[in-house]
């Protein structure tokens, strides 16, 4: 049997198995005993396993499993299998592909161990998407952190540089439940860590976390904001009088660039393309009309009928690879491709603290959702919020991912701190800069 | 050897609970005293369970732990026996309650606002007030409205935070005479349905003023456009408060109530600027704005602050007035039933409501089952308290019964809600009342619709129709007393 038939085998074995009231155990063709856990990870189908499937919440008769038990989710070959969220009547089957791109345990949860409430309430944030973006993520959380060490004593018979670390980890790990973290979140931490490890033993307390709160200043300030100023400055240079920019969904650096450009006399028109469910480039769009730019404003899938007017397009990132792959908002790439295709140049804008060192090929491994249906429109008005909603249904599963990924063949250029550059050229920067990171 | 192992909290906690325990005035006669000893309100059980066991479990599930009971000071052993014992730190143990008193007779209620002025000494950090009485729905978690409250808190400078509840129309009339009082008083309320904004509550003095007309200010509608209004819902009386308002308590010390004078003044900061000029710095409300300053500014689905764009204020507004972010959330609760039990209507739907889910089995451990007798008729939708006692051919029909209890032979009790340590002896019948505990109904007495306070003595053969009946009759001459529903002697002397 071919795996699609042994998968179509089991799955018709766990309905039957599923549709009649579950009571005594399960004797597997091995003779094995096997207990049927409260699924709650995705279990992928394990061909290896006896036929029978390994999902029922009824069952729960105290066998145990003897060594049977089907491996963890994170496997990249299996993600294609059936979502734990198979109700043992079969009501809802969940997604059978990029299960894992939900979190597993909802948000909600009460906070585990010692989490500063101030954390608490960024990681509700996070997860309720009011706070959103790799740059408002990252400061934010830095500035959380600062407030975390404000308030953090160092137990008797312990270190900072030790106990902090340890502290910090439990804060990490809950923003980490509400919403993954961001590749520059994990790059700031990391430098955080690194100063805290390096932070002399004999200094008095206060004087520590002075200092630890100096260099996460200084750390937002020349990585992001100082980042930002030089951007802007180099892309500025490369948008001339009459040009038509083109934009996709909302980005904190190309909103930058692009008012900068307009208060510095050049005078161009901008293009917004937006999708749903996010809809971030309305707000974009508030922003370039309080400054009198003239701007048109179309959703992704009438990008073919402008794109031949435009002159550049300019996007920014969410994380850029060492292959040159540009991570970033989902249609990005469509954007991207598109442009290519019309020989108009694709500039990407990116500090160079999103840089991460891995290789990214697709963006299947790794994603998110976004949060369902769009609960910031207001128009019309005579209908409620909840309505404009595509929801899921018995027949069908809303599935949005939040990020896709560029390949560096789409893209002219990069503009970072350091300079324009290709994306392929991306991992000399730190060197060239004299860094680690 | 460390003999100096202290434990230091890194992390203060972020709430404390506020929980007021009364006197229960409408609940009288069930919380007069029993001889000497206090009923306190607090510790009247619904379903039998003591009604201060709901809300402290409902915190518990929320992750808060510290918790201040206030309580007047004749109430304070009792209270704080039950809440130390044994049997309830189990059901909520990571619960860290600190009973304090503050002086108050039955006749001159206090308000909530005079009691927060206080304790607001104790109150260092956000809280949450809650009233003993509450009994939450089942949809509906504390978490969630805390989340609500932290959320916005942060963002937009919210300062308190209430939950308000559909009222569920109650049974039918007849069931419920109406001197007991009706389940939940509706105010009518505005608020803002999209972005959770409380905006306006109609207090009694509004009504007073101007009984046919509902008054509310231009500037409400010109910030808040589409606005819904509704008289349906009452207010749980849970609220989520930032610190900063008890400063604000004790400036405005003419206020007693919070739920129909303060909160309603609250309200109208939101958009009056006289009112947020005076006050607004006194509420700081975005004190914790200026960290996220910056990451709202980058962040991508943020679209600026909402500030008031008041076209008719433009021309008188003073340059160096700005105006001030803040805004009062609400969360509305649709489903399930809730309510707070407050009075003696109440008190009947929420254990008519636990009743309609309870199954009633015979208990399984022996001397529970030795107890009640076999030629008993107990229906499913009845709750038994532990050791007590049914007689043979005894009826009971959708009704709570607490502990300790004796129910001679024949007697039928139907629809009725007896405490704890009842004796009610051979033949007697009840229909529709509420005994207090240690109550005694003598045989072949009859009691319809009637209430009776903790210790009263029914005769045996007395019929007793809607009647609330205290200790303190009896030593009235065999006239009986001229307030009314108040009770006479019984007629068999």
């Amino acid at each position: 049997m071919t795996k699609a038939e042994r998968r179509e085998l089991q799955e018709r074995q766990r309905a039957a198995k599923a549709a009649k009231v579950a009571t005594g155990p399960q004797i597997s063709g091995a003779g094995l005993s096997v207990k049927s856990p409260q699924a709650t990870t995705p279990a992928p189908s394990n061909p290896k396993k006896s036929s029978k499937g390994n999902e029922s919440p009824l069952q729960t008769k105290g066998f145990l499993t003897t060594g049977a038990s089907g491996p963890s989710s994170k496997s990249t070959k299996e993600s294609k299998a059936s979502a734990a969220a198979e109700e043992a009547d079969g009501r809802s089957r969940g997604l059978r592909i990029f299960s894992h791109f939900a979190l597993q345990k909802p948000v909600g949860h009460v906070a585990k161990g010692d989490v500063h409430p101030a954390i608490v309430h960024l990681g509700l944030m996070f997860a309720e998407f009011k706070i959103s973006g790799a740059n408002a993520r990252c400061i934010a959380t830095l500035s959380v952190f600062k407030r975390v060490i404000q308030d953090y004593t160092t137990p008797p018979n312990n270190t900072l540089s030790r106990h902090l670390m340890t502290h910090l980890s439990v804060q990490i790990s809950h923003l980490v439940s509400a919403r993954p973290m961001s590749v520059t979140m994990g790059n700031a931490i990391r430098q955080l860590k690194l100063e805290i490890s390096g932070s002399d033993i004999d200094l008095p307390e206060q004087d520590a976390k002075d200092a630890l709160y100096g260099k996460i200043d200084n750390y937002i300030r020349d990585r992001i904001i100082i980042a930002d100023q030089v951007i802007q400055e180099t892309a500025m240079k490369k948008i001339h009088d009459g040009d038509v920019v083109l934009t996709y969904a909302r980005s904190s650096v190309v909103q930058k660039v692009l008012l900068e450009a307009w208060a510095g006399g050049t005078r161009f028109s901008v293009i917004v393309v937006d999708s749903r469910p996010m809809l971030e480039g309305k707000r974009l769009l508030s922003a370039f009309t309080a400054a009198s730019i003239p701007c048109s404003y179309l959703l992704l899938p009438a990008l073919g009928s402008v794109i031949s007017e435009v002159s550049i397009v300019l996007v920014g990132a969410h994380s850029i690879h060492s292959n040159g792959a540009v991570f970033s908002r989902a249609g990005t790439a469509l954007v991207a491709m598109m442009a290519k295709q019309h020989s108009v140049p694709v500039v990407v804008c990116c500090e160079t603290y999103k840089f991460s060192e891995g290789v990214r090929l697709d963006s299947f491994t790794k994603n998110e959702l976004a949060p369902s249906g769009d609960p910031f429109s207001s128009f019309p008005l005579n209908r409620s919020p909840t309505s404009l909603i595509i929801q899921n249904q018995p027949n069908l599963e809303i599935l949005n991912p939040l990020y896709d990924l560029t390949p560096p063949t789409s893209i002219t250029a990069v503009v970072t701190e350091a300079g324009v550059i290709p994306p392929d050229s991306i991992s000399s920067i730190p060197l060239a800069l004299g860094r680690l990171i | 050897m460390d003999f100096e192992e202290s434990s230091t909290k890194l992390v203060s906690h972020e709430f404390l609970a506020v929980v007021l325990a009364g006197f229960g005035n409408e609940l009288v006669p069930l919380t007069n005293d029993h001889g000497d000893e206090p009923c306190p309100k607090a510790l009247l059980p619904v379903a039998n369970r003591p009604m201060i066991d709901f809300p402290l479990t409902w915190l518990e599930q929320s992750g808060i732990t510290e918790v201040l009971l206030i309580c007047p000071t004749t109430h304070r052993s009792s209270i704080s026996h039950h809440i130390h014992s044994d049997t309830s730190s189990s059901s909520y143990p990571s619960l860290h309650v600190d009973v304090q008193t503050y002086e108050e007779s039955p006749d001159e209620p206090i308000g909530t606002c005079a009691v927060l002025k206080h304790f607001s000494s104790r109150i260092q950090r956000d809280f949450v007030v809650l009233p003993c009485d509450f009994v939450p729905p089942e949809g509906l978690s504390l978490t969630s409205i805390l989340n609500k409250y932290r959320i916005e808190s942060n963002l937009d400078g919210a300062i308190v935070t209430s939950c308000w509840l559909l009222k569920v129309h109650g049974p039918d009339r007849g069931a419920i005479p109406g001197e007991w009082g009706s389940t939940g008083s509706c105010v009518p309320i505005i608020w803002d349905k999209k972005s959770g904004t409380l905006l306006h509550i109609d207090t009694p003095d509004d009504r007073d003023r101007n009984s046919n007309e509902l008054e509310i200010r231009m500037s409400l509608l010109s910030r808040y456009p589409v606005a819904s209004l509704s008289s349906q819902y009452t207010d749980s009386h849970v609220y989520v408060c930032k610190r900063s308002i008890l400063d604000i308590l004790h400036q405005k010390s003419t206020f007693d109530s919070f739920r129909e004078e303060f909160l309603p003044w609250l309200c109208k900061i939101q958009y009056q600027k006289t009112k947020q000029e005076k006050y607004g710095r006194v509420l700081r409300p975005i004190q914790a704005n200026a960290t996220h300053a910056l990451a709202l500014r980058h962040s991508t689905l943020f679209s600026g602050p909402l500030l008031p764009q008041d076209p008719s204020s433009r021309g008188s507004s003073s340059p160096s007035f700005k105006p001030v972010l803040l805004r009062i959330g609400i969360v509305v609760h649709d489903t399930g039933f809730a309510g707070r039990v407050n009075n003696i209507a109440t008190l009947l739907e929420v254990n008519r409501q636990f009743l309609t889910r309870a199954n009633y089995t015979l208990p399984t451990d022996p001397e529970n089952r030795a107890l009640i007798d076999a030629k008993s008729q107990i229906s499913s939708d009845s709750m038994i308290g532990s050791s007590t006692k049914i007689g043979e051919r005894a009826t009971i029909k959708r009704s709570v019964i607490g502990r300790h209890c004796v129910i001679g032979k024949m007697a039928r009790v139907v629809g009725s809600v007896l405490l704890d340590h009842c004796v009610i002896l051979d033949g007697a019948k009840l229909e529709g009342c509420i005994l207090g505990r240690n109550t005694r109904v003598g045989a072949k007495a009859e009691l319809v619709r009637s209430l009776t306070q903790a210790g009263y003595e029914v005769d045996a053969g007395a019929t007793i129709r809607n009647e609330k009946l205290e200790v303190s009759d009896w030593t009235a001459g065999p006239q009986g007393t001229d307030s009314d529903g108040v009770s006479q002697e019984d007629e068999g002397l």
